[in-house]
């Protein structure tokens, strides 16, 4: 999100707000294709959270994020564009197949996919989406970018407002993924250990977080 | 108009190069690796030392029956050499051979991230094809090969990051601008890290567990027959031949040779690439397969480590240098 | 707990990952062992185990090797001739005739038991080897099959030098002396 949202700022800074050269009646071939792409993300979207073939939803989340790769290489965000194909599409979607292959991963549909919840689901879903367009419109109005003029998402536009502008946000998340980090690293040991303790036959013998690290000291 | 033609141009060669140099590579690997262990290779077809053994292979493929198995997602099957594949024309487009705009398919801003970032989408081809095939194997193999990719993934971002560090853009033709020869000693950590990973993320030996035959029997490509079978494989050397041109592009120096005008820049490119091509080989038929886990293990304990501590070295370097 | 043994040399993380890549190295650039061989025809030695090959005029029709033959593969026909007596009131003389002589060389497992027990050198091994067919059956092959290979028999290797005499050369040079001497006797004698 921040980093969208740098974006969408530095992109702020070197657009025009006159909306007056542009109507919304003669759409260019670039809000053509946007607008196409924007549809076809909608629907793998869509399509992802209701179909009940499993890594099928996972494959459309796929098309979902690409789309929305594109939408931002259309929007002359190209950093982040390729950031987004890098971490989701590269990263995310496979640990989310590998976590579907490890687990359960039937070919065909699932008939227990649906979850009772649906309908509250799709209650937060939309509010939550109403949210955002309605954000995201007041932010922005009638804001256009100026495909002609110098690249507004560049590599270079994009880090110099991340790190002068946005760089407490960036900081912070940056220490909250850390925590994140520790705090899995934590809870692996921990279960470990607890392992470790109960295997251990007697009650004399030191604790297993010593022990760990004599061995790795003479490792 | 003009503009068309160049696009167009532009893209023939890309595709060309596709098409060629990943046959290229893997006829020198049938004859390194015939003479490394004392044997000759293919002989026969083309006449000439057996050089149109892969032109054989490919009519072979094409003739053969496309078999989809009953119980597979038929689509998602069909569908994944295709996503094993385009990922690595894409990022071709990308690879700069020569100084100047004329000796690149695309420039692209953010190069890096662009190239490591399609060819991250390569292994969905793996994945797709692993988990429609409705083969326990397939399924094996998938699952290594989601594995691998998470493992390799990381220290392969980082040491790029590093030299995008060093060069102060993540372009890959700015990368090459900046580059001074005193870069490959600076960055070696970082370039072996690199290449390994990368050979890790193509699983190719001594990597290869996500096709181990004699423990899965293909990995995810287990099921696939004819032309989808050719292409995974052609997928596979096109990676070969990709990362080595990033590899020399990033770490190498490109087109910078100790001689050479501007107008052979592209000879030293495909001289390096080449080379590592060679390396690659040379990897596969001297090394055996690691098990699973020394491969999860190789990389977090050794992999990561080593690429964060060129991070450091090339952010002190960096920061002493540019002091005065 | 036993004491680890000391240490020869300093050992240097990878060496071993370097020797493993000089040795292929190493290979390639020495000639490969690969023989070409439609294209050039291998160089057998003697006694290499191609083929059986057949010198009728020495067989007897002994069935021995039949009889030997672990997987009875040899087929042998034959019938009696009588032979008139060489002299005149003497004993008319019958003679074993060799009608087929046959090797199924689908059963054959080239073990050379026919060979060793033949008493009177009649089978032969041959580096013949190139006698595949497209059916089974095809692989047993005929007396006149069998006499053609015969031809492609070479000679047995040379002895090697200083090796001891072959044991019929002795035994005729033993008969050769005793004759030789026996013919000398009676002249110191007279």
């Amino acid at each position: 999100m921040t980093l969208a949202a740098a974006a969408a700022t530095a992109a702020h800074a070197t657009t025009t707000t006159a909306a007056e050269t542009h109507g919304f009646l003669s759409p260019t071939g670039v809000e053509i294709a946007f607008l196409l792409v924007g549809l076809v993300t909608l629907g793998a979207a869509v399509v992802t959270v209701t179909t009940r073939q499993l890594v099928h939803a996972a494959l459309w989340l796929v098309v979902a994020l690409g789309g929305l790769a594109v939408e931002y290489l259309l929007l002359t965000a190209e950093f982040i564009a390729w950031v987004q194909v890098l971490i989701y599409v590269g990263s995310v979607v496979v640990l989310l197949l590998f976590g579907l292959m490890l687990t359960r991963a039937p070919i065909g549909r699932s008939p227990d996919a649906d979850s009772g919840n649906r309908w509250v689901a799709l209650g937060v879903a939309v509010t939550a989406a109403a949210a955002l367009v309605w954000v995201v419109v007041d932010a922005f109005r009638t804001t256009w970018i100026d495909l002609d003029g110098a690249p507004a998402g560049s590599t270079e536009v994009t880090g110099a407002s991340l790190f002068q502008h946005w760089v407490l946000p960036f900081e912070a998340l940056s220490v909250l993924l850390l925590a994140a980090l520790v705090g899995a690293i934590v809870l692996s040991r921990k279960a470990k250990a607890e392992r470790a303790a109960a295997t251990a036959p007697t009650p004399g013998t030191p604790g297993p977080g010593p022990t760990r690290r004599e061995t790795e000291g003479t490792r | 108009m003009n503009d068309v033609l160049d696009v167009a141009l532009r893209l023939l060669v890309v595709f060309v190069v596709f098409l060629t140099f990943p046959l290229i590579v893997g006829q020198t690997e049938h004859k390194v690796m015939a003479h490394m262990q004392g044997r000759l290779g293919p002989m026969y077809a083309g006449g000439f030392h057996g050089w149109a053994q892969l032109v054989a292979d490919g009519v072979k493929f094409a003739q053969k029956e496309d078999v989809v198995p009953a119980g597979a997602d038929r689509r998602i099957f069909q569908l994944a050499p295709a996503v094993a594949l385009l990922p690595y024309l894409l990022v071709l487009l990308a690879i700069p051979i020569g100084p100047g705009e004329g000796a690149v398919g695309q420039v692209i801003d953010a190069g890096v991230f662009f190239v490591l970032a399609v060819m991250g989408v390569g292994v969905l081809g793996s994945l797709m094809a692993g988990w429609a095939s409705a083969n326990k194997f397939s399924l094996l193999g998938g699952l290594r090969t989601a594995a691998q990719l998470l493992a390799y993934e990381l220290p392969m971002l980082l040491t790029a990051a590093s030299v995008a560090m060093a060069a102060g853009t993540v372009s890959l033709v700015g990368i090459l601008d900046a580059f001074e020869w005193w870069w490959v000693p600076w960055q070696i950590t970082g370039a072996l890290v690199f290449f390994i990973a990368g050979l890790a993320e193509l699983q190719r030996p001594p990597f290869d567990m996500p096709v181990a035959d004699s423990e899965i029997i293909f990995g995810a490509y287990t099921e696939y027959t004819g032309l989808r079978f050719a292409l995974f494989l052609l997928a596979e050397y096109a990676g070969i031949v990709v990362l080595c041109g990033l590899t020399t592009v990033l770490f190498l120096g490109g087109w910078h040779g100790p001689w050479g005008a501007d107008g052979l820049g592209w000879v030293w490119t495909l001289l390096k690439a080449a080379v590592l091509a060679f390396v690659v080989i040379w990897l596969r038929v001297t090394y055996p397969r690691l098990r699973e886990d020394q491969l999860q293990k190789f990389s977090w304990t050794l992999l990561v480590p080593l690429s964060l501590a060129q991070i450091a070295l090339t952010g002190i370097v960096k920061v002493v240098i540019s002091q005065p | 707990m036993t004491e680890p043994l000391p240490p020869k040399r300093p050992r240097i993380p990878g060496s071993g990952l370097a020797k493993g890549l000089a040795v292929t190295l190493r290979t390639m650039t020495k000639k490969s062992v690969t023989a070409q061989y439609p294209d050039t025809q291998p160089g057998l030695p003697p006694r290499t185990r191609g083929v059986i090959g057949l010198f009728e005029e020495n067989c007897t029709v002994c069935m021995l090797c039949a009889r030997e033959c672990p997987d009875w593969c040899i087929y042998i026909d034959s019938h009696k001739e009588t032979v008139p007596a060489a002299a005149p009131g003497g004993r008319e003389r019958s003679r074993n005739v060799l009608d087929r002589f046959a090797i199924d060389f689908a059963l054959c497992m080239y073990c050379g038991i026919c060979i060793e027990v033949c008493p009177f050198d009649a089978l032969f091994w041959s580096p013949e080897f190139e006698y595949a067919e497209t059916d089974i059956r095809d692989l047993t092959h005929e007396r006149d099959k069998l006499r053609e290979w015969m031809w492609t028999v070479p000679a047995p290797p040379a002895l090697d030098p200083g090796a001891e005499e072959p044991k019929e050369v002795a035994a005729a040079r033993k008969t050769a002396d005793k004759l030789a001497a026996a013919q000398a006797e009676p002249l110191e004698e007279s």
